[in-house]
């Protein structure tokens, strides 16, 4: 497909060359060499997560060529690295247009993990002595990471105006190595960490096809998406089970599937400023997978319908599970802006997923179960309205009406949601813009009582838990802006955001959520002798939960009854003090030689987890107190950057920069703290883990000098 | 469902009415004076439009091809009989001056018929006011003529997403390995805040593919939403999870046995009663699988396989 692709892209450079006409060519670009030098101590892929500095060196380049009305652009980044990029574009302007690229984006989580499997980067991970050894010392090491490339390649016709053609595909592949998790034994086992195999491949395809000519536009296109997934299942030795060769787990990978979506968009326009917008579309994926007849359990006996040891063998009303969702949505706006101090909206859209896949249902010794099909339809309407009044100001409001119906979700089948703007900008003087809103959500959720078997049904806490996605809400958020421009060459802005959500509903589960947050900025050109530039971000997160703890065979679900050691309620309220701040100046030495540029940036995360148990007269479990069990260090981290950078221009076609970055990153989190590999190797305190994201810590400078010639 | 039949008289009754109404369109263009007098005394925006994709002759309907500085500005006859007399009869696009409507009128009157464009009407952008030359200048010969590189340039508006974005967990966006107008329609669409897709998932799926299923066990929360578990911009947990797990998951699950207990300090490695729901990953550590499973009976329903 690469290969095809760079031959389309090559015919169509030679076009743009052969057919162009005798005038004047020219030629421009860039072209720079940097070399790299890395000192770090502490994790490189959290430091690399998304790119590849090491020591060496790497180039950029761009080109661009022009003869009459044909062009071709051509743009590399990173060349060589993990995380190199290449643009290669033209056409013959007003005709049509080409784009090729090519995109590797790598993503680093854990280098140096360790697992006691062999076979890391295969489906079948084994080992050899049972029970695994606990000595992580002598495990295999490997790096958790992916890295993923995409290759894209899109022609846009324009030749037959009004009319229109596009044709595009790409291929996407992922590949690595990524952490899962399983239980030993469910429930009550221990944890397993996997290091399981990525090897995805998605291709694209759309084709587009169109009219634009005033006042009228129509297009419909077709996107057909494959992914394709190389290894279905992982299957693991697991340590959890007793030792028999029956012991083969199997976790199941995302299948294969196949989607498209035929879309069709037109406007038109109308007198009096105003047009109408549709737009209608079907879709559908699909996806097919060959179920397992049986799972590891442990059993003693042999399993009836399988006849092995260590496995417990399910009855499936079929063994293949075909999946399918089909899709529609259509939307339908008007806007207008008949008089100058007047404009609106009305819109109306629809959503729709309805999941046609099997029902299987699974019969599992003295448990039936059915998979229930989850699907939603969504319609919306509303409108806008936004009046320019005297001395400068600018009043908008909104209101919608939103329902949300679901099928194969038993607790909260429907929702109505009412949405309320308003909006006030004023623009008075000329040095400032100042603007104010306020959103005020109302959402209704339509509860489904569940059907209870006994007063021990565990289905009984349904009554009292309403899941915030879909929960009764309202929520109120404030939004204050202002933005200076006192003189040309001095720019200020200055927001504020106030959001809090409130589920009156809500007995068990998240109850309240406020975040709050400023930031500042600024940009200022000194005598053109400097520019200082540098903002202030803080943001303010609190989230309060309540939950309730109960025995299995209880019948105490009703949070209002008093609590026993066994059964009660307990809360949680999260927090998050977040701030970053970054200044820079650009120190112009000798303009348009030599350019100094000084920058430092910083962020801060504080999280803290206020637990309490409400226990009314009964002790907290042994060793536990109300102060004890909070968590002061969650999800703490520090992020710290400074990059000197002399710019010199010899002259137009030459330029050199050399500089120092640095940058640490301090993390501290109570669930990764003093991390073990074999914690336990049984019950509920049991793991074999591979150190997973355990260390990211790192301190890291880089040094480089790189040189830009120019043509 | 009902309260929506209220659109349908009124979208073909609007249309109706305002199609029997005359056109508020004016047009003509006369006074041309030629851009060598505009050169003689702005010169330095002379060289910097000679920079830029409009002064190219070659494309059709250029600035360059048809009146040059005049295309934008608007003939200059009036402007130079005043002697150059400031927004004396020429459009200048300056804020103070111009409204954004106005000043994206002058730039759709040429760029309308673009398909990338046939959706500005709907954008959240001219709601509220954006222009086209917020984002790009009509003059040098930046990239797509944009004022500055993403997402520099969306920050400068978009604030509060500029602090999610520089949280420790994060798409590749400060990298440069994915740019603002990946995600968003920066022109207008269809799409809930301007995304590229019809819906919040479908945008996801379309570099996630492995997430689109169909599964035999499905997380209906997941199927409708991603953004109930996940924050686009950034997050300080892992996999831009909006809040941590346990909590995360026991906002919902909150059943007999683990799923309602609490976990606390005492129960990661350094506590007096480790539990493999809390250290490390927590909930993680045995269902991964929280989108979607194949798996039989209890392992795929509750996502442990």
């Amino acid at each position: 497909m690469k290969s095809r692709a760079l031959l389309f892209a090559l015919i169509f450079s030679l076009m743009t060359i052969a057919e162009a006409p005798a005038e004047e060519m020219k030629i421009s670009g860039e072209a720079t060499v940097t070399a790299q030098h890395l000192n770090i101590n502490g994790e490189k892929a959290k430091f690399n997560e998304y790119r590849d500095y090491r020591d060496g060196f790497t180039g950029d380049a761009e080109f661009q060529y022009e003869r009459g009305n044909y062009y071709m652009d051509f743009t590399a980044t990173n060349i060589g690295r993990k995380d190199q990029s290449y643009d290669f574009s033209g056409g013959k302007w007003g005709s049509f247009k080409y784009d090729f690229k090519y995109d590797q984006i790598p993503h680093n989580f854990t280098y140096d993990a360790k697992s006691f499997y062999n076979g890391i980067g295969g489906a079948n991970l084994t080992y050899g002595t049972h029970p695994p050894t606990t000595n992580f010392g002598t495990w295999n090491t490997f790096d958790y990471s992916l890295e993923r490339s995409n290759f894209s390649g899109g022609i846009k016709f324009d030749l037959l105006k009004p009319f229109f053609f596009d044709v595009s595909v790409s291929q996407m592949t992922n590949k690595g190595v990524y952490p899962l998790g399983v239980a030993g034994t469910t429930p009550g086992g221990i944890a397993i960490e996997l290091p399981s195999p990525i090897e995805y491949t998605t291709n694209n395809m759309k084709l587009a096809a169109g009219y634009i000519k005033n006042p009228l536009s129509l297009s419909v296109s077709y996107l057909y998406s494959q992914f394709i997934d190389q290894k279905s299942n992982l299957n693991f030795r697991n340590p959890a089970t007793a030792n028999t060769a029956a012991t083969t787990d199997t976790y199941t990978l995302p299948p294969n599937n196949d989607s498209y979506k035929l879309d069709f968009q037109g406007t038109l326009k109308l007198p009096l400023n105003s047009k109408f917008s549709a737009d209608l579309a079907i879709g559908q994926t699909t996806s097919s997978f060959n179920l397992a007849n049986s799972y590891v359990s442990n059993v003693t006996a042999a399993a009836s319908n399988i006849g092995q040891q260590g496995r417990s063998g399910v009855l499936l009303s079929d063994y293949v599970f075909n999946g399918k969702f089909e899709t529609q949505n259509y939307n339908f706006v008007l806007t207008s802006n008949p008089l100058h101090y007047l404009d609106g909206k009305l819109f109306y859209k629809y959503n729709q997923r309805k999941n046609k896949s099997d029902e299987i249902t699974t019969v599992d010794g003295a448990n039936t179960f059915i998979n229930a099909p989850f699907g939603y339809k969504t319609s919306k309407g509303g409108g806008q309205i936004g009046f320019k009044l005297p001395a400068s100001f600018y009043l908008s409001g909104a209101y919608s009406y939103a329902e949300i119906e679901r099928e194969g979700r038993e607790d909260i089948p429907k929702d109505k949601d009412n949405l309320y703007d308003i909006e006030l900008r004023w623009s008075g003087v000329d040095f400032m813009v100042a603007k104010a809103a306020y959103q005020r959500l109302h959402r209704v959720a339509e509860f489904e009582s569940p059907a209870v078997t006994g007063r021990t049904d565990v289905k009984n806490i349904e009554t009292y838990i309403r899941r915030y996605d879909a929960a009764s809400k309202d929520q109120d958020t404030y939004k204050v802006s202002f933005d200076f421009f006192p003189i040309e060459d001095l720019n200020f802005s200055l927001g504020y955001k106030y959001v809090y959500a409130n589920y009156p509903d809500t007995i068990l589960g998240l109850n309240e959520a406020t975040r709050n947050g400023v930031s500042v900025d600024g940009d200022y050109f000194f005598l053109k002798q400097a520019r200082l530039f540098g903002y202030f971000d803080y943001e303010y997160v609190k989230y309060k939960q309540l939950q309730r703890q109960l025995p299995s065979g209880t019948t105490a679900f009703n949070p209002d009854l008093p609590p026993t050691s066994t059964a009660f309620n307990w809360t949680v309220c999260q927090t998050e003090k977040n701030y970053s701040y970054g200044l820079g100046a650009d120190l112009f030495i000798l303009p348009k030689k030599w350019t100094l540029r000084l920058q430092t940036n910083y962020y801060q995360s504080d999280g803290f987890a206020d637990l309490s148990y409400l226990l009314g007269t009964n002790p907290l479990p042994a060793g536990r107190t109300n102060s004890n069990i909070d968590i002061s260090n969650w999800d703490d981290y520090r992020i710290t950057n400074y990059v000197i950078k002399a710019i010199y221009t010899m002259d137009k076609n030459l330029s050199f920069v050399a500089g120092w970055a640095y940058e640490k990153y301090v993390y501290n989190d109570a669930q990764l703290n003093g991390y073990l590999y074999v914690p336990g190797t049984t019950g509920t305190g049991g793991a074999y883990l591979t150190g997973a994201y355990a260390d990211p810590n790192y301190r890291a400078n880089v040094y480089f000098l790189n040189a830009t010639m120019r043509f | 469902m009902r309260r929506f039949l209220f659109f349908l008289p009124v979208l073909p009754i609007s249309m109706l009415l305002w199609g029997v109404l005359p056109s508020g369109e004016v047009g003509g263009s006369e006074g041309i004076v030629g851009s060598e007098i505009c050169k003689g005394c702005h010169e330095d925006h002379y060289q910097s439009y000679l920079k830029s994709t409009h002064a190219k002759k070659g494309i059709p309907g250029s600035p360059a091809s048809k009146d040059a500085c005049e295309s934008c500005h608007g003939p200059g006859a009036a402007h130079v009989e005043k002697s150059g007399e400031r927004g004396v009869g020429i459009f200048i696009f300056s804020k103070r001056i111009a409204d954004a409507k106005s000043k994206s009128a002058k730039c759709l009157s040429c760029h309308e018929e673009n398909r990338d464009l046939s959706s500005w009407d709907l954008s959240k952008h001219k709601s509220s006011d954006v222009s086209c030359d917020n984002c790009h200048t009509v003059h040098s010969g930046t990239r797509k003529n944009l004022k500055a590189a993403q997402p520099d340039l969306c920050n400068i508006c978009h604030r509060s997403i500029r602090m999610q974005q520089n949280k420790t967990s994060h798409h590749p966006i400060r990298e440069g390995k994915l740019k603002c107008t990946d995600c968003h329609d920066h022109h207008g669409g269809f799409g809930p805040r301007m995304v590229k897709s019809k819906t919040f998932n479908d945008l996801c799926y379309s570099c996630h593919a492995e997430k689109r299923g169909p599964y035999m066990w499905d997380h209906p929360p997941v199927d409708e939403n991603c953004l109930t578990c996940h924050t686009a911009h950034g997050s300080n947990h892992a996999k831009l999870l909006v809040s941590k797990i346990p909590e995360l998951c026991q906002s919902c699950h909150d059943w007999t046995q683990h799923p309602g207990s609490i976990y606390t300090n005492q129960n990661t490695f350094q506590g007096n009663a480790r539990s493999n729901r809390m250290f490390a990953r927590a909930c993680l550590n045995c269902h991964s699988a929280i989108h979607g499973s194949n798996a039989p009976s209890a392992r795929g329903k509750t996502h442990v396989r």
